[in-house]
């Protein structure tokens, strides 16, 4: 009696667990940046990916591997709020929380220094000496918005 | 009209004798203090939330692409939509505030010490469950400020070890902020959290009933003066009088500060100048002082603490001896409060 009350009600809250747990969505793709030759060293621009995310992708070698370069998020790794570049402190800066990060995205105060939380950086391949990165495709809210001015002095 | 009265008694069995029994619970002498009358306040203030939110879901439509628009039409267009939004605002904060105080009075008076242990724990969630209705709330106008709002407390649950990064998922209906997320905040705003709040009042009230209200006799009245007084209708009376005060400082307040709009949430754009509500600039300023770990940790470990202090004044009392220690403890907590959410409203960053 006992066991099948159990099973019984136990399958149903197991249904309504799995419909209330949102579904794990693969979100995520390569994109065309642009022409490795497209960025001089210590040159920056800003990338807007399809799901609204804003990255700065920024050369730092004269290499022409992935790893001179850099694609770093605008999003802050405390509390996910979007950080800015300021060109006079120069240095990305969330107002949540005053946290700030360097031009390579590493952290310089705020509690993201307390933690040694970077800016998240995005994969990049080279193919055919074109860049590319990884990044989501969905849009997380609503509205699709233009790609912000250029961040000037950034790399 | 007789024979009506005669039909209704033979269907509910129940005399007025009977009813004014179970109705009229014997009400100590100091609930006649303005002071200790404010556990009703926040009941009164919750009704006018219900009926003030039932109105304003005929218009609300809680999806990214319409809430904005709807909220702007309830406020610019809909006849008396201002100030129904507005009433609904201020009963939030002053809800809030009263649960607050209710829950001050009860610490600072220690009527949670034994046997109403119990009753303190359902004051205690009952406090949570109204912090989190008005988050929810705030969340659903999905302006700026709301928007990154409610994107900080998604990434604070997750911060929370163990059970975090599920909690976030299930209040967000994802990953991140998602065209999923207001209907979700919705539910719980305009469902669960409502219906929470009434089953753990009916279990306040019943404990009240079976413990009686805690007494706190007045040593300079006289001995032969009656120790109680009745419920109804003396106390109702009471009652009905904050209600009306109430309902002029409520009206008063949307017609003089109505509810305002910010700009449309952005979530490519964080503003400049960011807060939260009023009531979560104590977590918002702890957040800026500490790291994320230890501020959620140790914000965790103060409710948590809230939630036991019963036990803790126990033997807070018992190691030290000092009747009155919570009193202490509860004036230096109570000034920190005060102090981070001053601080918080003076300064931009």
């Amino acid at each position: 009696m006992t066991g099948g009350l159990l099973a019984g009600y136990g399958t149903f809250g197991y249904i309504l667990g799995e419909f209330v747990y949102p579904a794990r969505q693969q979100n995520r793709g390569w994109m065309f940046v642009c022409a490795v030759e497209r960025l001089s060293p210590g040159e920056a621009l800003d990338f807007t990916a399809p799901a609204g995310t804003k990255i700065v992708v920024a050369r730092q070698g004269a290499g022409v591997a992935a790893e001179d370069f850099l694609a770093l998020s605008s999003i802050c790794p405390h509390l996910g709020c979007r950080v800015h570049w300021e060109a006079q402190g120069e240095r990305f800066f969330c107002p949540c929380h005053n946290g700030a990060f360097d031009r390579s995205g590493s952290p310089v105060s705020g509690p993201p220094k307390a933690a040694n939380q970077a800016l998240m950086r995005f994969p990049l391949k080279v193919e055919n000496g074109l860049l590319y990165l990884e990044a989501p495709l969905v849009s997380v809210a609503c509205c699709p918005h233009e790609s912000g001015p250029r961040n000037e002095g950034i790399a | 009209m007789g024979r009506i009265v005669a039909w209704l008694q033979e269907r509910v069995p129940v005399s007025a004798e009977q009813l004014a029994e179970l109705t009229n619970e014997p009400v100590p002498n100091h609930l006649k203090k303005w002071w200790f009358c404010l556990g009703g306040t926040p009941a009164y203030l919750f009704v006018v939330q219900i009926v003030t939110g039932i109105l304003l879901a005929l218009y609300y439509q809680p999806s990214p692409e319409t809430a904005y628009e709807s909220i702007r039409y309830i406020t610019n267009e809909a006849t008396f939509g201002w100030f129904l939004r507005s009433l609904h605002k201020w009963a939030a904060t002053l809800m809030i505030a009263a649960v607050i105080l209710h829950q001050m009075r009860v610490y600072f008076t220690a009527a949670y010490r034994r046997p109403r242990e119990l009753n303190w724990m359902i004051g205690m969630c009952l406090l949570m469950a109204t912090l989190l209705t008005g988050f929810t709330g705030y969340s659903l106008v999905f302006e700026q400020l709301s928007y990154w709002g409610a994107t900080v407390a998604a990434n604070i649950s997750d911060a929370v070890p163990l059970v975090g990064r599920f909690a976030k998922q299930m209040l967000l209906g994802g990953d991140e902020y998602n065209a999923r997320t207001l209907s979700r905040f919705y539910i719980l705003h305009a469902a669960v959290l409502p219906t929470t709040i009434v089953l753990l009042v009916v279990c306040h009230i019943a404990q009240v009933r079976m413990h009686g209200v805690t007494e706190f006799p007045d040593p300079q009245e006289p001995p032969d003066r009656p120790r109680y007084f009745n419920f109804f209708p003396d106390h109702m009376l009471s009652e009905l009088i904050i209600g009306l005060i109430l309902m002029i400082v409520l009206c008063a307040l949307a017609t003089v500060l109505p509810a305002t709009m910010g700009p449309k949430a952005d979530p490519l754009t964080t503003p400049e100048v960011i807060k939260p509500e009023w009531f979560f600039y104590v977590s918002f300023r702890w957040l800026k002082l500490f790291s994320l770990s230890f501020a959620v940790i140790s914000s965790g470990f103060i409710v948590g603490a809230m939630f036991v202090w019963p036990w803790i004044d126990r033997f807070l009392r018992w190691i030290t001896g000092i009747e009155d220690i919570s009193v202490y403890i509860g004036i230096v907590a109570t000034f920190l409060l005060i102090g981070l959410t001053v601080w918080e409203a003076a300064v931009s960053h």
